[in-house]
């Protein structure tokens, strides 16, 4: 045994000498304690000598959880405010524990909240959506209308335009829950909305359609009818089951690729006219004000981003060095992401990530890069380029086309510092 | 429980069935109404328009919209402020024509009996092309005498207890939903268009909004519109646009004022939406505008007439989406993997000293 012993550790060693001739880098030192006591372990471990308590006794019957939640030892995997963020948390937002997820889907009572006017809770049997304006015949559905329209299932992300809003000056808060966590990724179930105009039908003057929310806040914006037309959904199911109240039970509207905010909770209605409205979601808020003192408008569509889930702030390199899963999320308003190219050493050299589960257009994708890590600093950054050729730019990229106080639509390259414990850091580097 | 109750229950429901009127008969007792129509209107295959428009798929039909037949001003105006034809806007129009539009030119006195105008609608949707009737959906020629042929069919493929629920449907392809009526449209759409379109009659001087501003507003947004805490800053700020930590106002950077009327009107007060009135909105508006200096004088009265007059200094600076104008958007094939710095990274700025991340409780998350 002890001979054995002395094997591994030799491999091991020979593994490290290998990883400080490529790297060059400090914390050898580092590497060769974690290892040893990586095969320390010679004490048998209780977890498996000893009978546990739901190794004897019976647990919970069928009928304890009727609706099931997760392991009390996950009650830290939980949407997080900022307070500070805003003035009162009815017209607030939280965010998705991306560095607790995997794969690609956000469980639902995990997808983060915006609101503007607080929840609404809506009784389904109360709930209509009216279709008005320049239409041949203007409509009102009932939720039992709306279930006898043929429907799709479809699975997009839904970015807020301000994720990632709070680091255009540098870098912020300590955590991707925080810095990105303005996102899910949801499998849908609905009607198509094109099947519901065409019900109504549109006039030929229409060009523009207007949801509107039914909660205090009435939400409002201008879609493009091409749009309306092409792939937007009347959700009602989310992950199979109804929506959360706080995603606009019982009804919301789908605007695949484009900014969270189109994307109208508590649908109650959409009018159809010639040109946009321009209310207050589209002008005082979610334009892009430039150095020039110019504002765009009307910047719909999400650009292509990732960012490392793990290790990061929150989740911390705890095992010391050797194989590390590295892993993240990669998303597209244009399509389908063809690649996340990752770096340890703060962008200077790139290797291919792999990805795993479906590549679905305009849905998040996950990426994994395994590697040895040999226990010294690192700065890790991901970096995505979809099908359209579109490649993530770096902060100071953006920054220099758009000066510091353009706020929405910041897709630039995250960087962690993970120092030698494992801990890592929102920075930014040279 | 013996199944007998149950057996007396489906009989008693197959009695009243028996007893009642069926689709058909209504239709058949529609016909008969329609005489009192006959000289003026048509309907039918080769119906054409007479004195009156021709009522081939009325339902659904935008009032005063008939293509090729010379409304009078009346019948436009209510089609142009949304009047559509359907069950309820039919029946109105039906029992008392001038009631409804006062100077419609039909001469018509109406049908007192409500059972005759059910009966005569049922009989004009049995002309309805896309009502979704099995002889629509033949498509064949919409024949008095089919018709009702078809709809006996369909009524008695119901199968039973109750009328569909839907059985007016929304006119449309797959016929589900039903039309909105007029009072419903007005009731929720009321949105103002950045060109003012969808404004109410109104009106409200600066000074007349100054006390409403005071009651309610004032908590949030400051008395003079400088923002309490994180609530919205309303007024300032103009010429900051290109500091280094600009202050996006109404008046600095706002384009519309119509976005001001329409989100007090539809959104505010915040906890008590839609409890001001038109006239005190106006008054509002009114008032942030004076605390913009957009307006100077407080008696200044804003109103739907006047609204356009009112432009915002900051409109001219919106343009279109240019991103992808900018260098980083040209697309790659391929971005530099290897040496793509001339020297190792070095730390520039660290998060943590800012200390502005909440503490979570998880266990590693933060120092």
């Amino acid at each position: 045994m002890s001979l054995s012993h002395r094997d591994d550790q030799k491999e091991v060693v020979n593994v490290g000498r290998r990883r400080l001739l490529t790297s060059g880098a400090a914390g050898g030192a580092t590497l060769l304690a974690s290892a040893t006591n990586a095969l320390s372990a010679s004490k048998p471990d209780p977890a498996i000598t000893e009978i546990q308590d739901w190794n004897r006794y019976t647990g919970d019957g069928v009928d304890a959880r009727p609706y099931g939640t997760p392991s009390a030892f996950e009650k830290d995997v939980v949407r997080r405010n900022v307070p500070w963020l805003t003035a009162d948390p009815i017209a607030s937002v939280n965010f998705t524990p991306l560095h607790e997820l995997d794969g690609i889907i956000t469980p639902n009572g995990l997808c983060f909240e915006r609101h503007h006017g607080g929840i609404a809770e809506i009784d389904p049997a109360e709930h209509r959506l009216m279709i008005n304006g320049l239409v041949e015949r203007p409509l009102v559905f009932t939720m039992e209308d709306l279930m006898r329209f043929p429907r799709v299932n479809r699975v997009y992300f839904l970015e807020c335009a301000a994720n990632t809003g709070m680091e255009w000056r540098g870098a912020q808060l300590n955590g991707c829950q925080f810095t990105h966590g303005m996102i899910h990724n949801v499998m849908y179930t609905g009607v198509p909305l094109r099947l519901l105009l065409e019900e109504a039908g549109v006039k030929t003057a229409g060009k523009w359609v207007l949801p509107e929310g039914a909660d205090a806040s009435h939400m409002t914006r201008s879609i493009p009818l091409e749009k309306a037309l092409d792939d937007c959904i009347v959700a009602f199911k989310m992950n199979g089951e109804a929506l959360r109240p706080e995603q606009g039970y019982p009804v919301r509207l789908v605007v695949p690729g484009w900014e969270g905010n189109m994307w109208v909770k508590w649908l109650r209605r959409i009018e159809v006219g010639d040109q946009p409205w321009h209310h207050r979601e589209e002008t005082s808020k979610y334009t892009d004000l430039l150095e020039s003192g110019k504002a765009r408008r009307f910047t719909w569509e999400m650009d292509v981003k990732s960012v490392i889930t793990n290790p990061s702030p929150q989740a911390p390199l705890t095992h010391g060095s050797g194989h590390t899963v590295l892993s993240g999320v990669a998303w597209s308003g244009s399509g389908k992401v063809k690649r996340v190219d990752v770096s340890i050493d703060g962008g200077r050299n790139w290797q291919t990530s792999r990805l795993d589960g479906p590549s679905l257009s305009k849905s998040m994708h996950r990426f994994y890069f395994d590697f040895d890590w040999d226990g010294s600093e690192m700065f890790l950054q991901s970096r995505a380029m979809d099908e359209n050729g579109q490649v993530q730019p770096t902060k100071n990229q953006l920054r220099e086309a758009r000066g510091p106080n353009s706020v929405y639509h910041n897709n630039s390259i995250q960087t962690w510092h993970v120092k030698p414990d494992g801990s890592a850091e929102n920075v930014e580097i040279s | 429980m013996s199944k007998f109750p149950k057996l007396l229950l489906s009989l008693a429901v197959v009695g009243s069935l028996g007893g009642g009127v069926s689709f058909a008969d209504e239709i058949k007792d529609g016909k008969k109404v329609f005489k009192k129509c006959r000289a003026c209107h048509a309907v039918g295959k080769k119906a054409k328009n007479k004195v009156g428009p021709h009522l081939n798929d009325l339902f659904g039909r935008t009032a005063g919209a008939l293509e090729g037949y010379k409304f009078s001003k009346a019948m436009k105006a209510a089609g142009a402020d949304g009047l559509v034809w359907n069950n309820d806007t039919i029946d109105q129009f039906v029992t008392k024509p001038k009631k409804l539009i006062k100077k419609t030119k039909m001469a018509f006195a109406g049908l007192k009996k409500e059972k005759d105008r059910a009966n005569l609608m049922a009989y004009l949707k049995s002309f309805d092309s896309d009502a979704g009737s099995d002889a629509a959906k033949d498509d064949k020629p919409v024949d008095k005498e089919a018709s009702g042929e078809q709809t006996t069919k369909t009524a008695s493929t119901t199968d039973g207890a109750t009328q569909p629920k839907t059985a007016s449907g929304s006119g449309g392809k797959l016929n589900i939903g039903r039309l909105a009526l007029t009072e419903e449209v007005k009731a929720w759409d009321i949105d103002v268009r950045y060109d003012g379109q969808g404004l109410p009659p109104g009106k409200g001087t600066v000074a007349e909004g100054e006390p409403i501003f005071t009651e309610q507003c004032a908590s949030c947004h400051g008395d003079f519109g400088e923002g309490v805490d994180r609530w919205p800053v309303l007024a300032g700020g103009q010429g900051t646009l290109e500091d280094d930590r600009p202050e996006k106002t109404i008046g600095s950077y706002w384009p519309y004022t119509s976005t001001v009327f329409d989100y007090i009107r539809r959104a505010m007060p915040f906890g008590n939406a839609r409890s001001l009135s038109d006239d005190e909105v106006y008054a509002l508006t009114a008032y942030v505008l004076y605390l913009n200096d957009i307006v100077e004088d407080e008696d200044f009265e804003l109103s739907k007439e006047n609204f356009n007059s009112i432009r915002l200094p900051n409109e001219k600076n919106f343009i279109a989406d240019t991103r992808n104008e900018e260098p980083h958007y040209k697309p790659v094939t391929e971005p530099c993997m290897k040496d793509c710095k001339p020297e190792p990274a070095k730390l520039l700025m660290r998060a943590r000293v800012l200390d502005v991340t909440p503490d979570g409780d998880h266990e590693g998350s933060l120092d």
